[in-house]
């Protein structure tokens, strides 16, 4: 026991530095304020969900089946995300090597990994059931001592069979993908649609609210029947039961340990095949060919070949782009819907008219929203890791080096939007001089996310990673990157949704141009005066 | 010619580099030498511009690191101690990476690949990902990009380490050759009957303390550098 505590506590120990930032006490001091600032408008947006769920449900006394569907939609998530989590967290480890090295057991070391990957998911689902539980006292009928208990109860035990599922399907996906030359490929596709799912469900949500307030009992037995953690925590919130409790809990630690149990007969052998070794296949250096670039086009080159060789790096920062496109082509096919949202007295209200005559706008919206959401530069500098003393050894200026990352960052998604404004301006009427205005802002909104995004990554960078996802899903520079970006999304919403029925598209087309020329232009002036220090001050 | 001047490095309050100063000149091979945790790899980075230092200067051909770094990177090549490389890229993606990075003309840089992979006897496995490679292989990949752009002054940490023999012999006889043009090879390293051998000149450093630092024959006189460097240690 004493060596397994040992253990976890040197893997944990390099693990929970996710947050750490640098030596400076004020830096740390501000990283643990903006993390539980992030955390805490995480938790508001969850809080805010459950609240409108409730509020159908408790006239007909039916909040209990709200518990039921978030245990399901939490478990839901966290085995979405966890699936794309396994292959970086369980297989291939820089530690790989020195744990099996070590008097242990293999069932062991496996315990510590998904030990590890429970440890982050339990933290993810903490931001979710704290809010739930929250607003449900606001809304039960009645609450006993017993629902403090079971909620403390879920929220260590529930993250448990989301990660046995997600690792069975992640190490199932991986032994199958080992086999395969598109690995990668096949890896983004399944996690993109997930996400795609996900998205959708959130789109429709009022008519899912509405159709769950009609169906509530039978989607409530079937999530039931399907899910069993789900059922019983609305049960012991209701009516508590002791050995409901105990048998949830019992069942849950020996799924637990079944799982390490069977999988680490397979683990190893995935693992090692997983192992790279040069191929059979001669060079003939001769016929090699050797082509010379300039050194910010070898370096865009080069974060390309990044880009695209890390599967978790794309699914994260690629999901907009990908969400951008379906926007655009579902918009198209099914605007009558759109303008039924915006038109809707209890959301936008605004006039089927106005919108139409404005459709610019809704445009220049997406395109926001697929800028924002394309995070690609939050975690550049930290992806590189160690490697980074090969950049500070090269001959250029830091100023080449951010910048390169800044390009290869438009590389990527420029063309993806640029499909989606064609797809759009054939759909709908615009100017040329909308058209010429959005098709600038497709490139500066970009621009404006990946200016923050090397400038975050910079001022929170974390080099001495164990795995990619660490620095790409929960690093700091990850969190508050996404999360400007957000405050920047609603913004320009905001703004254009209040002055769409005053001034038109053109007009507020045109001062959303003049601030995002701005904008990038005191972020450029930021990067290559600030930022470039910081640069230079990294080392590992 | 390199010239350190009374470099220190801190971290936080430790001296990782306490007041060092030496030269290296045009056509020699240097040894530079200590324990582990010495200060050798620190003052390394310093001197190929990874770490800034925090007093006194560091001229490359008469120019400081501090305000001219790129130009003084452009004279240098570094190899460090592990073998960091952009293990997604192809060998040979990775090499004529580098090559761009020094801007070196196409017809050096192919001559140049083929004669050193040719060498180290790596060249018909340079179209695989360096992920596949050995620690060795790797080793030989960050040598031959280090040597590609044929660098006026070649600064390497640990050189040998994971090598094979025929490649320690390989990388000697290469050494040999570039202090003959006048070039500058300045190395850190713990075999010392190789160093003894190979280098013309050495210094050794002791804490972050340069202890002794001067021509070969003049550090060891009559006795090993083995027995020197013990000697000091002691």
């Amino acid at each position: 026991m004493k060596k397994l505590y040992s253990l976890i506590r040197a893997c944990m120990t390099s693990d929970m530095n996710i947050f750490k930032i640098n030596q400076k006490k004020t830096n740390k001091k501000s990283g643990i304020v903006l993390i539980l600032f992030i955390s805490l408008c995480f938790m508001m947006c969850t809080w805010t969900y459950a609240n409108m769920f409730f509020e159908k449900m408790a006239p007909m006394h039916l909040q209990s089946i709200v518990l039921s569907l978030f245990v399901f939609m939490i478990s839901i998530l966290t085995i979405g995300e966890g699936i794309y989590k396994t292959g970086p967290l369980l297989f291939n480890c820089k530690d790989d090597q020195l744990l099996l090295s070590l008097p242990i057991k293999k069932s062991t070391v496996l315990f510590i990994r998904i030990f590890k990957f429970y440890v982050f998911e339990l933290a993810f689902n903490s931001l979710l059931l704290i809010p739930l539980a929250i607003s449900y006292l606001r809304w039960a009928d009645s609450i006993s001592w017993t629902f403090y208990l079971s909620t403390i109860i879920m929220i260590f035990i529930l993250p448990i069979i989301p990660i046995v599922l997600s690792c069975i399907i992640g190490t199932i996906t991986t032994a199958l993908a080992s086999r395969f030359k598109l690995k990668n490929l096949a890896q983004i596709i399944a996690t993109t649609l997930v996400l795609l799912c996900i998205f959708y469900i959130s789109m429709n949500m009022d008519n899912f609210l509405n159709n769950l307030a009609k169906h509530a009992t039978s989607i409530n037995d079937l999530i039931t029947k399907i899910y069993y953690p789900a059922g019983v925590y609305a049960r012991l919130a209701t009516d508590f039961n002791v050995v409901d409790l105990l048998v949830f809990v019992g069942i849950n630690i020996l799924i637990y340990v079944i799982t390490i149990l069977i999988l680490s007969k397979f683990y190893f052998k995935i693992n090692s095949r997983l192992k790279k070794v040069t191929s059979t296949k001669k060079t003939n250096i001769d016929k090699l060919t050797i082509k010379r670039n300039s050194p910010t086009k070898s370096l865009i080159k080069k974060e390309l070949t990044t880009f695209f060789k890390t599967p978790v790096f794309i699914v994260n920062a690629g999901f907009g782009l990908v969400l951008f496109i379906a926007a655009a082509i579902l918009i198209s096919i099914k605007f009558d819907s759109v303008i039924s949202v915006l038109t809707d007295p209890e959301t936008f209200a605004l006039e089927k008219d106005i919108i139409i005559n404005n459709i610019s706008l809704i445009v220049f919206l997406l395109i926001a929203m697929a800028g924002f959401m394309t995070s690609i530069t939050n975690s550049v500098i930290s992806l590189e890791g160690k490697n980074i003393s090969i950049l500070k050894s090269l001959p250029l200026k830091a100023k080449t080096i951010l910048m390169s990352k800044i390009y290869s960052g438009l590389v990527i998604t420029t063309p993806p939007i640029l499909v989606g404004d064609i797809i759009l301006f054939v759909r709908f009427r615009m100017s040329i001089l909308e058209m010429f205005l959005l098709l600038l802002l497709s490139i500066l909104i970009p621009l404006t996310s990946h200016f923050i995004g090397i400038i975050v990554n910079l001022k929170y960078p974390k080099l001495d990673w164990e795995n990619q996802a660490e620095v790409v899903k929960q690093s700091t520079s990850s969190f508050v990157a996404v999360m400007i970006g957000m405050v920047l999304l609603v913004l320009s919403a905001f703004l254009a949704f209040k002055f769409i029925s005053i001034v038109p598209a053109i007009i507020i087309l045109s001062i959303f141009t003049l601030v995002f020329i701005l904008l990038d232009t005191i972020l450029y002036l930021y990067l290559t005066k600030k930022s470039v220090k910081e640069f230079d001050s990294l080392s590992v | 010619m390199i010239e350190i001047k009374n470099v220190t490095k801190k971290y936080g309050e430790k001296k990782a580099v306490d007041n060092v100063s030496f030269t290296v000149n045009d056509g020699d091979i240097f040894a530079f030498i200590g324990h582990n945790g010495a200060g050798k790899t620190t003052l390394i980075k310093s001197i190929v511009g990874i770490h800034d230092f925090d007093e006194g200067d560091i001229l490359i051909d008469g120019m400081s690191i501090k305000d001219k770094p790129v130009e003084c990177k452009k004279l240098m090549a570094y190899v460090p101690d592990n073998p960091e490389t952009y293990e997604h890229m192809k060998a040979i993606d990775y090499i004529n990476f580098i090559c761009d990075m020094y801007e070196t003309p196409t017809e050096v840089r192919e001559e140049n690949i083929k004669k050193y992979a040719k060498l180290f006897e790596i060249d018909d496995k340079l179209n695989d990902t360096i992920d596949s490679y050995s620690h060795g292989m790797k080793q030989k990949i960050v040598l031959i990009s280090a040597l590609s752009h044929d660098p006026k002054i070649l600064i390497m940490d640990e050189p040998f380490v994971g090598l094979d023999p025929k490649a320690v012999f390989d990388i000697k006889e290469v050494l040999n050759e570039m202090t003959k043009e006048g070039k500058i090879v300045f190395y850190s390293t713990h075999i010392l009957d190789v160093a003894e051998k190979l280098c013309s000149r050495v210094a050794i450093i002791k804490q972050g303390k340069l202890v002794k630092s001067g021509s070969m024959k003049e550090i060891k006189g009559d006795k090993s550098l083995e027995k020197v460097f013990m000697e000091l240690e002691g």
